[in-house]
């Protein structure tokens, strides 16, 4: 019998719909006309300009920081509640948890975004990088949640057991023993965290204050006066820096597991 | 449990300690520090340098996308912006809701060089809360090859022969508004009867468009898939930069003017700063500077020598006179403003 096309024509169509737009963009970024229409040669002259765009390069590092300490903070916090979440499951309280953390990933973003600057204007919080921390921490907290909790349903708690029997402290278990087991956990949470921190512009648009413009907020405003092939050549390096990290991270797990596997 | 514990105060420490150094960013508290809140690229960076070494402060600059949506945050309650630039139907909104601070002329000597012709229109007349900035005029951009016995009256949208090669603005306020211009009436005009006429103009005009649209036209004249378009003399202006074959011009029967306004926020800190700002953008040399930067119009009559000839010689940004006299700003219409909404659904839905 022969093999239905019909699975493969879809894959591909997918895919085509999911890269090419991606592909435009990166072939633009090398068109010298400012206007993406016709192909006026190729150039590297965006790239040149865009590195002398200070105001982009101090977004970037406003945009890195924040999801650097993000991330951290909301691991922190997120692993905290997960573990909360997955010893005390049965009761009435960490249900109202479970409710409340779940709570910020369907609530929209234009409503966070006003509720947050309100009530950091009542607080009297001064609007800047700090309100921006603040914000992200709030739904990412969430994510990491969740994707810990994932990883603690199938984690085999007898393991951490053995090691105290073994005359290990609690700090040292925790340290040597649940940590590194939830470690690829962590490291997805930590990721995704790490994205929608880079990636948000609705929220972080209504708690910057002056001073803390991130990537998102600056690339939005510069399509209207700015040009657009700049933004092309930043997304593309952008890009460049995604594909890089997701190839290593593979590769680097890749290997991992393979150690793990031949240590058996 | 000692090493426990210790750790933890550590890793609080960490935290907090990150956290405050973010808040202050590497700020320098002694120079004084004025917040720009503005469209991006929207001033030489040349001149807040100058700016900031003759007032020995720094200027920081921060960016929105949209009117509407600056006008939310700071609405909301956000503040630390000193001087802003809305464009002038916003500024009406924000005055009326008592969010700018009134201008003090003593500080604003060089508002003597602001062009008394724009005055005349401008919705502010008197500066009371409000210098105007930057001009875009909305008006024909065509290809000079491609199009034969061009006339500069919007009535070109009417022509069969260029049938789908022509785009209008998908914005209700401009679309409808070149109709009622056409029609001699006001750009303004909350009259019915006016604007069920500017209808059926506009229903005629959209059997020969290939669509409304808002920022695709830029790339569809630059390519020649468009040959005559509705739009922005910025956006054209850049055009022109790459294709000489673009004329940009202002119909006979006149346009919309806007203009994006200096304001200071009423929460501003450094108010005399931002007085001294704006006084300093309509020094006529810088204002002639930063209009060859943005490729807008600083309306500052005494700047207009000064100006390249690229744009002083362009008939769609230096409108003549008797056609400016016919052009009008846009203004908040309000609760009136469901009139144009009523007619535009019957546009967009008509035939």
């Amino acid at each position: 019998m022969k093999r239905s096309r019909f699975p493969f024509i879809v894959t591909g169509a997918v895919l085509v719909f999911f890269y090419l737009p991606i592909l435009i963009l990166i072939v633009d970024s090398f068109n010298s006309s400012r206007f993406g229409g016709a192909w006026r040669g190729f150039s590297l002259k965006w790239y040149a300009r865009l590195f002398h765009e200070p105001a982009i390069w101090e977004a970037a590092r406003n945009t890195l920081l924040i999801a650097l300490l993000v991330t951290f903070v909301s691991l922190v916090l997120g692993t905290a509640s997960a573990l909360a979440l997955h010893r005390f499951f049965k009761s009435r309280l960490q249900r109202f948890h479970y409710t409340l953390v779940y709570t910020p990933l369907v609530v929209p973003e234009i409503l966070m975004g006003i509720s947050l600057l309100m009530a950091f204007v009542a607080a009297g919080v001064k609007l800047g990088m700090l309100t921006i921390i603040l914000a992200h921490v709030t739904f990412c907290v969430s994510y990491v949640a969740l994707i810990v909790l994932g990883r603690l349903q199938d984690f085999d708690f007898s393991i951490v057991e053995a090691a105290r029997d073994l005359g290990a402290s609690s700090w040292t278990a925790a340290w040597r023993v649940v940590l590194p087991m939830l470690a690829p956990g962590l490291a997805a949470a930590g990721l995704i965290a790490f994205t929608l921190s880079v990636d948000d512009f609705v929220i972080t648009f209504f708690v910057a204050g002056p001073g803390a413009t991130t990537l998102p907020i600056r690339v939005y405003s510069m399509i209207k006066h700015g040009a657009t092939p700049l933004i092309n050549a930043l997304s593309t390096l952008l890009l460049a820096l995604t594909f890089t990290t997701v190839l290593v991270s593979q590769r680097l797990s890749a290997s991992g597991a393979l150690k793990s596997r031949t240590m058996e | 449990m000692k090493n426990h514990a210790r750790s933890y105060w550590l890793l609080a420490a960490v935290v907090t300690v990150v956290l405050l150094a973010g808040q202050c960013g590497g700020g320098k508290k002694a120079a004084p520090v004025l917040h720009l809140f503005t469209w991006s690229d929207y001033i030489k960076p040349e001149l807040v340098s100058r700016f900031e070494a003759q007032n020995r402060c720094r200027v920081v600059i921060d960016t929105f996308d949209s009117n509407e949506a600056m006008y939310a945050k700071l609405k909301a309650g956000a503040t630390g912006y000193d001087v802003i630039t809305p464009t002038s139907y916003m500024v009406s909104l924000m005055q009326a809701q008592g969010m700018l601070l009134p201008l003090d002329h003593a500080q604003l000597p060089n508002c003597r060089h602001i062009d008394p012709d724009y005055l005349a229109i401008a919705i502010d007349k008197k500066m009371a809360y409000s210098v105007p900035y930057m001009l875009t005029n909305s008006g024909i951009a065509y290809l000079i090859s491609k199009v034969g016995n061009f006339e500069p009256t919007w009535g070109m949208f009417g022509r069969a022969d260029l049938k789908g090669r022509m785009v209008m603005l998908n914005d209700m306020r401009e679309t409808i508004g070149a109709a009622l211009k056409f029609l001699g009436y006001s750009l303004n005009s909350t009259d019915p009867a006016e604007l069920a006429r500017a209808r059926d103009v506009v229903l005629g005009w959209k059997a020969n468009l290939a669509k409304f649209e808002n920022e695709q036209y830029k790339n569809g004249i630059a390519s020649g898939e468009f040959l005559l378009v509705h739009g922005y003399s910025g956006d054209i202006l850049q055009v022109q930069a790459e294709n000489k074959d673009i004329a940009f011009v202002m119909p006979r029967e006149g346009g919309a003017i806007s203009c994006d306004d200096l304001v200071i926020a009423r929460s501003a800190g450094e108010a005399t700063l931002a007085h001294a700002f704006i006084n300093f953008l309509h020094n006529p040399a810088v204002a002639a500077e930063n209009t060859g930067f943005t490729q807008f119009l600083c309306p500052n009559r005494d700047s207009y020598g000064l100006l390249e000839e690229s744009i002083r010689g362009n008939p769609g940004i230096f409108l003549p006179r008797e056609i400016k006299a016919k052009c009008e700003v846009l203004t908040d219409l309000g609760e009136k403003n469901a009139l144009y909404v009523k007619v535009w659904d019957e546009i967009k839905n008509g035939v």
